[in-house]
Order: C-alpha cells, then structure tokens, then sequence
C-alpha cells in the first residue's frame, strides 16, 4: 500500500478568486433586498404570510445570529405594503351594562374622527343641556308644573278649611299636623263654654270634625301622589328639552355615521342616557359632573390612521399584558378605579389585520402568555383579561371589554431545539404553527455566489453606515465566511458575525484613518477577536510547552499517540491535542474504556471503543477466541470525552500496545472509525489542525509534524496563513486517510498489510505482529486456563 | 316704549355710609325647620349689626284649646294618620319646642356673638309679636307652610306681619339656586320709603357681598329729580349697582326679572306699588328667595 500525499496548502484553504469580484469597492454594489440562498425561507414566509386559512402561522427557526428577526421584518414589510389597512377599534361605554365596555371597528382612519365627534358631543352637552335648562321655557314651564301641583296640594287643604270656615270650624296647624276645633267669631271656642252647648249641637259638631278629618286625612294620602305625579312630568319634561337640545347634533351625527350600525346603535343609547340624567346636567355653574360626560368619551384603542398597508408588529415583551392588553386602574384616594377609558390594547390589537412578530423563547418565559397567544389564536377574538382574573386570584369586579375579532398572523421566531420540542410537547402547537421556515446555516459557495455574498456585504457595511470594503477585503470577508461555515464549498448564512465583523473592521480603518476598509483592517478584526477570546486557549497551550500537560511532538513512543480535541467556550473553539495511551494483556476479550468506567466518557465515545473492539476481534481474532485485556485512557483529562473522532487514533494506539511497536509522535490523528476500518469524517479539523501545529511550535522548531485527518474532511480545511505557510515549506503536513491501514502504516513506517485468503498478514508487516502478539495471548490465556482447569479437576486431560 | 326697558349704571364708588346699629332682631321660632333656618340668618344679621337678638315663641292660643277637647285628632301633616290630641300631648311638646328654641337660640349667638333672649308667650302670634316688636326691630320669620316645597307658600301669620309689623320684616327662605347672585330692589316714587328700602339692600349686599340690581317702577319717564335721587342711594348701596326701569307692575313681568336677574334677596317697601298690586301676595309666595319689607 502507498503511503497517502500529503495536502498541499492550496488543498487546505479555498481562496476566493479576486476575478470574481469585479468591483473596486463595495459602495459600487447594489443593495440586496432578499437574502440570497434562503430560498427555503423565503417560499416558507411566502406561503404562511399569504395562506388565510386558520393555523397557519409561521414558525421561522434557525440559529441566533442568522438575522431572522431582520429578514422576517423586511420581508412582512414589503409583503405588507400592498395588503388592505386594518379597522380602526375603540371601547365605548355600554349603557345597558356598564361592566362590559362595547368594541366598535370602524375602518381606518375614522376612529380619530369617531373620538372627536363624541368629544365635541361631550363638549356640546356640557353647554347646550345647562343652557336648555336654563332658559327661560324650561323655567317657566317647570315654574307652572310645580305651581299646578302644589295648588292642587293646597287647594285641597283650602277646600277644607273653607267647608270647615262654613261650619264654624277651625283648622289649626299644629306643629306635626292639623287639628280641628269648633270655632266662633274667628276664635276657637274655649272648652269649656263648649261644654255649654247642648248635646245636639255638640254632636253635630263632633261628627263635622270627624268628618273634616276623614277628607283631610283622604286628602293629604294623595299627597305622595301628586308628588310622585310631580317627579314624573318634571321628568318629561326633561326628556322633551333634552331631546329637542340633542336632536340636533346628535341626528347630525347619526346621518354621518350611518354607515357603521353599531356607532348609530351607540348614539341612540346615548340621547337615552342624556335623557336620563337630565336632572344631573341641570347645574349651569359647575355643568354636568365630569363621571357623566367621560361615559361619552371613546377609547381610541386601535388607531390606522397613520398605517400604510398592514401593520407588521414586533413585540419585544411579548407578557399577557402585552399581548392582550390590559385594564389598569386609577388610584383616587387609596381606592383604585377603571373605566372603560382605561382599557389599553395589547400589541395582537395593534397587529390584527396583519402581522405579529414575536420571539418564541421570550413568550415561552413569561408567565401564561404562550397560553394566552394560543387561546387568542384558537378563538380568534381578544378577551382582555387580568393574570389575577384569569387565575382566579382576585374576585373584585372589573372590566369584561366585549372581545374584538381579531385576524393576525403570528410569527414565531425561535432556534430549532424550541421548534422540535414544541412539536413534541405541545399538543397544540402544529394546529397553530403550520408554516416551518427553516433558515439554511450555509449557504453553497460557487461562481455564483461571490457576486451575491459581495452584494450582501455591500448591504450590511451601509446598513451599518460603515465604510465600503475593498475587493480584497471582500475576498477576506468571502474566505472567512467559508471557514466560519467550516467548509471550502460553504459559506456562512450567520448575519450577526459577518456584521459584527464589518463594523469591527469599520472601527480598524477609522483607527488608520482610510476611507474604505481593507484587506488588513478585516484580518485585524478577525485577529482581534480571536485574541480577545484566546485566554483558556493560551495557558493550555502554555501548559503542554511547559511540560506540565505531556504531549510529545517527536520520536517514537509505546501505545502513546496524539489524539485531537476541539473545546468549544461561547461563540469561539480551539483544538488541543491529548495524549491517548493504550496498554494490552492477555485475557478474556474486552478492551476497558477507562474513561468510561471513570463515568468522564460520553455515550458516543463508548459506541466508538466498542466498535474498535469488534473491529479488532474481528481483523485478528479469525474464528478463534481472541484474549486481549486492554485499557484506553485519554491522559490528563478530567472534563470528560465525548464524540467519535478519537477511534482512528484509539485503534492505532491500541494496536501499537498490542504489537508492541512504537508510533511516531511527530503525528496527530483525528478521524472515526467503522468496525471495517474505514476513516470517517469528524468536525473541528481546522481547530485541531492549528491546535497541534500551535503546540508543535510552542514545543520548539515545526520541521516533519503532521496531522492524519479523514480523507472526507479535506473540503473542510479552511486553514490559517501560518500553518499554509509551514505546509508550502514542507514543514508541517496534513495526511488524508480514508481506511485505518494508512494511519497505522504514516504513524508506524512501516507497511500494514492486508490479510490473504486464509486471514494470514504478510510477514513483516504491521498486521502480522498484531496478529502473532494477539495469538501468544490466546495461548498464553490457554495454557493459563488448562492449568487453572487440571487444579479445579484433578485427572482431567489438558487439550488444545 | 317696551313694557320694559334695562339701564345699566354701575357705580363704582365704595360705600359711604355704614348701616347703623339699630333696634333688636326679633325672630320668630315655632319649632318648624324654616324658623330655624330663619334663627340662623337672624343671628348672622344681629351679629352684623351688633344687635340684640330676642327670640319670639308663642304657644298658640287657639291651638292649646284645641287640644282641650276630648274629641280632638291631630292628623299628620305627611302621613294623613290621625291620633288623639289631649293638652299633656301639646304642653309636653310646647315645653320641648321652647327648650329646643331656648338652646338653638343659645347655639346661634354663641357662634355670632351678642346676646340673645327667648321671649315665651301664650296668646294670638301676631298680637304676641306686634306687642314685642318696635319701629327699629327687624322681624324675622320664616314662612310657614303647610306642606312642601318647603318654603313655596306664604302662611297667614307671614302675610299679616310683613304688612302689620312697625318696622322692617325678613322673610327668610332657604336659597335653593347656587347661581343667584344679586340684591334685587324695588323703588318706586315715594322717597323716603326708596331710601329705607335703598339702605336695607345696601346692607344685605355687604352681607352677602352681593351686587344690587335697583328697579325703579314707573308709569312713564322717570322724571330727572327722581334719577338723581336714585342715584344718591346707589351712591349708598355700593359698586356694580345696576338699574332697571319697569313700567309694569304686573307680578308675571316682575318674576321674570327677577329670574333673569338671578336675584338671591329681594327687598320691596310696604309704600311700593307693586307690594300692593293685585297678585302681589301670590308673587311672593312663588318666589323661593328671601324677602325684606321694608316700612
């Protein structure tokens, strides 16, 4: 087998090529208004914001930083601008049950002249009734009521007293009534000349006055009649005056609203309610109480008078409250009160007839306003309701606003781990959300793309109002994106690095004072955030050069090799590599992961050992038993492993300890391995590359290092300018392998070999000292069981 | 020439001549709410003038033999029931009523200042009281009524004393309309009586701090010695004094001046012809606003 050549530093990093970009600086670019390469997204929204049917609100999922919040405005925003404008809505008042404020829709525009007319309304009351109350009609007309009454009251008394007057009889007021007493010469008579009288008259008498005080009693029991008579015409007669005040204005009202019944229906209440409370509006001074007239005011809750197209909403704070409004409360006097005018709407009111953006994990985190999204969404009306109501906390009244239809779309925004978990556990959540817009990560680099990406650059350096970028500088920008997507064919879709890039870059140049940003100001801006980050990356490193941490980048070592690790710390990752080692004994079939049996070892890495186990039984155990006792252990580690990328390097370690021959430790594999031996493909290999490239200058001189790395990661490599450098000087290399054969033949010298027909290693070769060490165990195992079998049972023959 | 013609003079020199301290303020209390109203403002007026206050209850002669006999009812004045009426019944709430009068009387000048006396008599009220009452007394009462709105009917013992009393009479009635807010004042020719009734609302307008509307009853032109001595009281009354002239004494026509002036007192003198015009008695049982007669 010939050894794999080595990468060449083209191989290791995809240039962008300067003649794709024909520009001199990006300010020459137009705008992008669409992202390119998110045509998933892009259908996805298109869909979901023109589908009307119900349930089908976008979910749109992607990792942060890839701009959906940006991109989803933009394009509801524009999708938006042809879409009709939403009714305006407001509360008013409801005279039948104050408790349950009315909701009127007007169309757009009209709530602002709906709220005036009423305060106009409000205004006119508050002179024209006064004025109608006083006049001199009213007055007078009043005046006569009361007159009529109280003569009718008096008349009744006088008649009375003037058939009493005819009998000599005299009404005396007393001071809780009237009495009656026989009189003479307007006198009454003294009791005791009464008692001269003779018994006749007397009884005349007697029976005059009782019967005086009979019609008077009859007649002061109508009195609470005429009183009640008076009540009731004083009322007519105010419902008349209000009524030809009112009918003016508000007929002059009715006719300008005629088109919209409910605010008809809501002016008719009104002169009903005016009517009566006419008696309150009777003050001329102070006017009407200002309780009164606020009933009459209109709670503009929802105004599109300034909305061009359908709104397009995005709620930072997406609580209940927010969401669905709200009924707050005035504090007067220590007592808190609400009114109708006190209803605020929520940002669904503000959204309906259009869209609502909100972010998926903020709603998710506050309290019952998922719940209360999905209720609205369900029913397809707003309730406005407290938490404290909703929960059954607090039993005081308050408000019940009739709900307002509502027609919105809902846009979630959310990363997609919250995407499968609401699909998985809640029942309701793909009834509601049915439009999955998935961002893309990357987008495909190609001929193609370079225009495209430079344009999108272009876009962001103004949106963010920096300086254009050179050529060249976009070239970098185009390199860096494929090494952020870890990929030469690939490109980052991430918008908020590249945007935090451009701005950095944007500061560098302002610092060197140029009018476009430069290749240099972005590789400083990448530079500098690596070193912002790079602390945990350098005392590691300063530990491995220390010696503290052992990793040998020279000569050759027993069951020792250089595996490679990526450690990610937030948004940055750096490779380091560890020493692996591997010891080998005769025994009953089973390789010890120590990791694992130290519970430091993930589920992965187990599957991984467990596969080089069966590969190894497999290759050299024919059909025989294999006796192996051997042990893997990732030294001076002690956060724990997990992930497969190891197995090459673990196999190559284990049969080196087997074989008893030594590997080179000028090398450091990376690459997982199936139970065939074929070298799979793993992440983090530019990390791991310049990790161990690090490490081997930090150790002295970089001359003959390398790294074994699947064949299939080679598109990754989007490697650095040093370690290319060390690489077109023949000092460091990148080996591609695709089967194990090739790691263990770079790492030994020597040549692997492959096994005949009958399952033999050429002799010599690596495999063959395997396989030989592997079968002196099994004898060894053999010889040790018969020995340990003839002490259980004495006499029994040894066989084999 | 209309029935009715406004001239506004506004006078805006202060006040020269400051009422002085003249006879008692007698008032009249019989134990109903509107005597206590009147109680009230008495007290404030003696206590303005620095006056004496003499408190009049009288125990009706009529009434206390009325209750001499055993037949006889008292029939509610609201209810309509009728209950028996013996004299232990009305001397007990005699007594109470002139108790109740003695501490209200007593309450009043204690927050006004000056003394005060309860005079208790048994006998006809009007004699009673012409018998207490000189030239220089003002008389105050509150008009009774038999039944509501309270205030709207003027009793006989009102419409007696106002014209029989030597000097001036207040027939106080509880103000209902907070927007009245003038001193309305009837002259006519008779000079000396338009003087007393220019002085008595020049004092109630510093009481109340009210301006005066003067209205000057004629039958044509008010001759021009007639203005100027009207215009010599306005000089008395005070500023933003305003005068009207009326051609017609006819009650209608006066109650709707008296309303478009927003009048809160009204002071007539018993020699102005309006006060003995035909339906003058009505005119003043309809208006619900304090009236002072003046001799």
């Amino acid at each position: 087998m010939s050894l794999p050549t080595p990468l060449t530093a083209e191989q290791v990093y995809h240039q962008c090529p300067l003649d794709q970009l024909d520009f001199d600086t990006t300010d020459a670019l137009k705008d992008l208004d669409l992202p390119f390469g998110q045509e998933r997204v892009l259908r996805a929204l298109e869909f979901g914001a023109s589908m009307r049917a119900d349930g089908f609100n976008l979910f749109v999922l992607g990792p942060a930083g890839a701009g959906k919040h940006e991109l989803v405005e933009r394009f509801l925003a524009k999708h938006a601008e042809g879409q009709p404008v939403p009714s305006d809505w407001c509360h008013v008042h409801n005279f039948d049950f104050s408790d349950r404020p009315r909701a009127i829709g007007l169309a757009a525009g009209q709530g602002r002249q709906f709220k005036k007319d009423m305060s106009d309304l409000a205004g006119e009351l508050r002179t024209a009734i006064p004025a109608t109350f006083e006049s001199e009609e009213y007055q007078a007309r009043l005046q006569e009521l009361q007159e009529e009454i109280t003569k009718r009251q008096q008349q009744s008394l006088f008649d009375i007293q003037k058939e009493a007057s005819a009998n000599n009889i005299a009404m005396i007021t007393t001071p809780a009534g009237f009495t009656f007493a026989p009189m003479r010469k307007g006198e009454v008579i003294d009791p005791e000349d009464y008692k001269s009288l003779s018994d006749e008259e007397k009884a005349l008498i007697e029976s005059k006055i009782e019967e005086l005080q009979k019609k008077l009693q009859q007649a002061i029991q109508q009195f609470p009649r005429l009183r009640k008579e008076l009540r009731e015409r004083s009322h007519t007669l105010n419902e008349e005056m209000v009524q030809l005040t009112l009918g003016g204005p508000i007929n002059e009202l009715r006719e300008k609203w005629r088109h919209v019944p409910a605010v008809v229906d809501y002016l008719d209440a009104i002169r009903e309610d005016v009517v009566e409370h006419a008696e309150a509006f009777q003050d001329s001074e102070k006017g009407p109480p200002n309780g009164l007239l606020d009933r009459y005011k209109v709670n503009l809750l929802v105004d599109n008078a300034g909305t061009s197209g359908a709104p397009v909403i995005y709620e930072d704070l997406p609580t209940h409250q927010h969401l669905a409004g709200q009924i707050e409360h005035r504090a007067r006097q220590g007592t808190l009160y609400t009114d109708f005018t006190l209803i605020k709407g929520g940002s669904v009111h503000r959204a309906n007839g259009g869209y609502l953006i909100i972010d998926a994990r903020r709603i998710l985190s506050q309290p019952m306003a998922w719940e209360s999204l999905k209720r609205i969404l369900f029913s397809g009306e707003i309730r406005i309701e407290s938490l404290e109501r909703l929960y059954g906390l607090a039993s005081t009244m308050s408000l019940q606003p009739e709900p307002i239809p509502v027609s919105v779309k809902v846009v979630l925004l959310g990363n997609r781990m919250l995407y499968y978990l609401l699909s998985q556990h809640d029942p309701d959540f793909l009834d509601l959300f049915k439009v999955e817009a998935d961002f893309e990560d990357d987008l495909n680099r190609d001929d193609e793309s370079y225009g495209l990406y430079a344009r999108m650059i272009a876009t962001i350096a103004r949106q963010l109002k920096c300086r254009p970028l050179g050529r060249a500088a976009v070239a970098r920008l185009i390199e860096h994106a494929s090494r952020l997507a870890a990929d030469q064919r690939k490109l980052t879709a991430h918008d908020r690095v590249l945007r935090d890039l451009v701005s950095e870059a944007d500061h560098w140049a302002n610092r060197s004072g140029t009018a476009t940003i430069e290749v240099e100001h972005l590789q400083q801006a990448i530079d500098e955030r690596e070193f912002r980050a790079s602390r945990v990356r350098d005392q590691s490193r300063e530990q491995i050069a220390r010696g503290i941490v052992m990793i040998a980048t020279e000569g050759e070592a027993l069951g020792q090799v250089n595996g490679l690790s990526v450690l990610r710390l937030g948004a940055s990752m750096f490779g380091r590599p560890t020493r692996i080692t591997a010891t080998a004994r005769p025994g009953k079939a089973q390789v010890v992961d120590i990791e694992r049996e130290a519970k430091l070892g993930g589920p992965i890495h187990s599957k991984a050992v467990m596969i080089l186990s069966r590969f190894l039984a497999s290759r050299y155990g024919g059909d025989g038993e294999l006796s192996l006792s051997a042990s893997l252990a990732f030294e001076q580690s002690y956060g724990g492993v997990e992930g497969d990328s190891a197995s090459v390097a673990e196999t190559c370690v284990l049969l080196s300890a087997i074989s008893r021959l030594p590997l080179r430790q000028a090398f450091a594999v990376t690459g997982s391995m199936n139970q065939h031996g074929e070298v799979q493909a793993v992440g983090g290999v530019n990390e791991k590359i310049e990790g161990f490239f690090e490490v081997c200058r930090g150790a002295g001189k970089v001359r003959g290092q390398g790294v074994i790395l699947p064949a299939t990661n080679v598109e990754h490599l989007m490697l650095n300018s040093e370690v290319r450098k060390a690489i077109a000087d023949g000092d460091f290399s990148v080996y591609p392998v695709t089967h194990i054969n090739e790691a263990i033949e770079l790492l030994t010298g020597m040549d692997a070999g492959e096994a005949d027909e009958k399952g033999k290693f050429p002799l010599g070769s690596f495999n063959r000292a395997v396989a030989s060490r592997l079968r002196r165990f099994a004898e060894a195992s053999k010889k040790q069981g018969g020995r340990k079998g003839s002490r259980e049972r004495p006499g029994e023959e040894s066989r084999g | 020439m209309n029935a009715l013609e406004k001239k506004a003079v506004v006078n805006t020199e202060k006040p020269q001549e400051q009422a002085s301290a003249r006879g008692r303020v007698l008032v009249l209390i019989d134990g109903s709410k509107m005597s206590y109203a009147a109680l009230t403002a008495a007290a404030g007026i003696a206590g303005k003038r620095n006056a004496d206050m003499l408190g009049v209850f009288v125990e009706e002669l009529n009434l206390v033999r009325s209750a001499g006999y055993g037949f006889s009812r008292e029939v509610g004045s609201v209810s309509g029931i009728s209950r028996p009426f013996d004299p232990g019944i009305l001397e007990q709430r005699m007594r109470r009523l002139a108790d109740h009068a003695r501490v209200a009387l007593a309450e009043a000048v204690k927050q006004r200042g000056g003394r005060a006396a309860l005079s208790i008599a048994r006998g006809h009220v009007i004699e009673e009281v012409l018998a207490l009452a000189g030239p220089d007394d003002l008389l105050v009462l509150g008009r009774a009524g038999w039944s509501s709105p309270a205030g709207a009917r003027l009793g006989s013992t009102a419409r007696r004393l106002i014209r029989q009393a030597p000097g001036q009479v207040l027939l106080w009635c509880e103000q209902r309309l907070p927007y009245q807010k003038r001193v309305v004042v009837f002259l006519n020719d008779h000079e000396e009586a338009n003087h007393r009734a220019a002085l008595a609302a020049a004092e109630i307008a510093r009481h109340y701090c009210q301006p005066v509307t003067v209205i000057l009853e004629t039958d044509g032109e008010p001759a021009a010695d007639q203005i100027e001595a009207i215009r010599q009281d306005l000089d008395v009354i005070g500023p933003g004094t305003r005068l009207q002239i009326l051609s017609d004494t006819n009650p209608l026509t006066v109650a709707r001046v008296l309303r478009e002036e927003r009048a809160s007192q009204l002071v007539i003198s018993r020699e102005c012809a309006l006060f003995n015009a035909p339906g003058a008695e009505e005119l003043l049982a309809a208006l619900s606003l304090p009236v002072t007669v003046t001799p």
